[in-house]
């Protein structure tokens, strides 16, 4: 049996290295692969190239503790808690940060055409807007990172509809890229329910993938609905068993986001201390995922499961508090 | 305004919101006011309107308010779980249909009387003051679809030339939009604030007052803009209904998650 199993210590080890081009699966506060990148900040991988897509506290954890040499970026916040993920938006500020912005669309697209094998890809968005009339990298800088493309676009006439304008874009060569599925099996085939967002596009495009996962499955059981399975067992490098390995993002059909948890990091990440603190307490702490898990105990995580129906933790005391006082204002 | 009428400024945003949508239009919500809006129209005005959202799930229909479009909340009550590039399909073709058939909401820090709008930075890009998310799927919206913009309305964020353009409008006036290669038969068609709405003149695509509300006056709007604005032709738009109100409150956001109402903090 081809086993892929790894801790994901020797996950990170193995596939993450300095210099690195690295996408990370995930929406915001969806699905992000939050156990995986408290691993590289324990590790200390470094200088890393972000193909970030619709990004959250993830990267912000990486770019707060100065493991971001350029950020690929579209957009980067723990919507509803923190409206501009607040490191991110510090480091920009202050100049330390080598940043690129696409549309969503774009980077997306990229990221796509990546997966698809195209050389570049020509699109219409961005024309009339900043996004053109402005470069975050200078081709100068561009040049001392060869795992970047030259430029940030190059305008074109479509050949074939002459005098129609497209912006081609580079698409990117990925060294690793890191999901979290709900579930996998050893051999490396992958589920994942619920909206899949980039997640197959980056596990096709990347040199290395790291999959963690929910939930183990047999091989042979994955294998009975394989209409239900995004990822081929080739696919990964490696599969890594991490329960609640989105925490405290959500995970579609097991958990919601920790509303209390983003709060925190909302306020600690305000300041470089309050963040060093919060690195301290949520990652430094502690030596493994397994360890994280412990210290917030069965019961608070059980609390951030997802009810049945609903898609979400649903709070039926107070579904029937207000069922009770519309049955009071009817009479 | 809360003391002198029986809603938020916030629920007459929402109102106006949903008194823009046409029963069968596509609508592209964010979160925040644009759903609320568009979740209020969907019961009241236009109720074969379908909700999509850009990180591709389309037509939604929340039970409760999500806080991002990737949250669950949208994901396990929505019809199809498309992936974003799928809906960056959708929104690209949208040429392909008639013009009312879709319509999207984005929101910024900037805007200029052409409509275009600011969400990357204040000041310098390289090294700006304040720097936002960015474009997340404004730009590409904008590109290819008519919005509706929601702002604050401050002089500071209506201004003559904003900082960044992150999503195109109407570009510098008449023809702008195709010189610079866009998609000229679509743009910005409202800009909803806490003071009005405006709509942009078909000659020469400039914003104007259109309506103004029971709360706010025509000199308050050009007293909070730091352009030029007609207000000359602009009327109140009606109050919201006590009903409409009712909704809000008690089905659609009950938990208070975008609309707090004053004194009954949930």
């Amino acid at each position: 049996m081809n086993n892929k199993l790894l801790s994901l210590q020797e996950a990170i080890r193995r596939y993450v290295k300095d210099g690195d081009i690295v996408s990370l699966g995930g929406f915001t506060t969806n699905r992000k692969p939050y156990a995986a990148v408290h691993e590289i900040l324990r590790q200390g991988q470094k200088d890393l190239i972000a193909m970030a897509g619709p990004a959250g506290g993830d990267w912000d954890l990486l770019i707060g503790a100065g493991r971001v040499k350029a950020y690929i970026n579209c957009y980067t916040a723990n919507s509803g808690v923190t409206n501009v993920s607040r490191r991110f938006r510090k480091a920009i500020e202050t100049g330390t940060l080598l940043f690129e912005d696409y549309s969503q669309d774009v980077e997306m697209l990229m990221i796509h055409a990546a997966s698809l094998g195209l050389p570049f890809l020509p699109v219409r968005m961005m024309l009339g807007s900043g996004l053109v009339d402005e470069c975050g990298i200078s081709e100068e800088v561009r040049a001392s990172l060869p795992k970047l493309a030259p430029k940030k676009y190059v305008m074109m006439d479509n050949p074939f509809r002459p005098g129609e304008k497209t912006v081609c874009v580079p698409v990117p060569r990925i060294d690793t890229a890191i999901i979290h599925v709900q579930k996998a099996s050893p051999d490396g085939t992958c589920r994942i329910e619920g909206d899949e967002f980039h997640d197959v596009d980056i596990a096709i495009a990347a040199k290395n993938l790291i999959v963690t996962c929910e939930e183990l499955m047999s091989n042979e059981e994955i294998r009975r609905e394989p209409e239900k399975n995004s990822i081929p067992c080739f696919i990964p490098k490696c599969v890594v068993h991490a329960p609640y390995g989105a925490h405290p993002a959500q995970c579609y059909n097991y958990y919601d986001y920790d509303n209390p948890y983003l709060k925190e990091y909302d306020a600690a990440s305000k300041t470089e201390e309050g963040f060093a603190a919060f690195k301290a307490k949520y990652v430094d702490a502690f030596k493994t995922h397994e360890e994280y898990l412990d210290y917030f105990g069965f019961t608070y995580l059980n609390r951030l499961r997802v009810t049945s129906g609903y898609g979400y933790t649903f709070d039926f005391a107070l579904e029937g508090a207000s069922q009770n006082s519309k049955e009071k204002q009817n009479v | 305004m809360s003391e002198k009428f029986a809603y938020t400024n916030k629920e007459m945003q929402a109102v106006a919101i949903a008194r823009c949508i046409r029963d069968g239009q596509i609508v592209i919500v964010g979160t925040g006011l644009p759903l609320i809006g568009a979740s209020l129209a969907k019961r009241a005005y236009a109720p074969n309107c379908s909700l999509i959202v850009e990180s591709g799930l389309m037509d939604c229909r929340p039970i409760e308010v999500p806080r991002s479009v990737g949250d669950n909340r949208f994901m396990a009550h929505c019809g199809t779980q498309w992936t974003n590039i799928r809906f960056v399909g959708f929104e690209t073709n949208a040429w392909l249909h008639d013009d009312e058939r879709l319509i999207a909401f984005i929101g910024g820090a900037q805007i200029d009387p052409y409509g275009n709008v600011n969400s990357t930075c204040i000041g310098d890009y390289h090294r700006p003051k304040t720097r936002f998310t960015g474009s997340g799927g404004a730009n590409g919206i904008a590109t290819f679809v008519n919005t509706i913009i929601m702002m604050q309305h401050e002089k500071r964020r209506f201004m003559e030339k904003i900082d960044y353009v992150t999503s195109a409008g109407w570009m510098d006036g008449p023809g702008g939009r195709e010189r610079a290669g866009l998609p000229a038969n679509r743009g910005p068609k409202m800009v909803v604030t806490d003071l009005g709405i405006m709509k942009f003149d078909p000659q020469t695509r400039r914003m104007y007052l259109a309506h103004y509300y029971e709360s706010s006056s025509p000199e308050e709007v050009i007293e909070n803009t730091g352009f030029e604005i007609d207000v000359s032709k602009a009327t109140m738009t009606p109050p919201p209904e006590p009903e409409i109100i009712r909704l809000i409150r008690e089905e659609i956001d009950p938990k208070q998650s975008f609309i707090v109402i004053p004194g009954k903090e949930g």
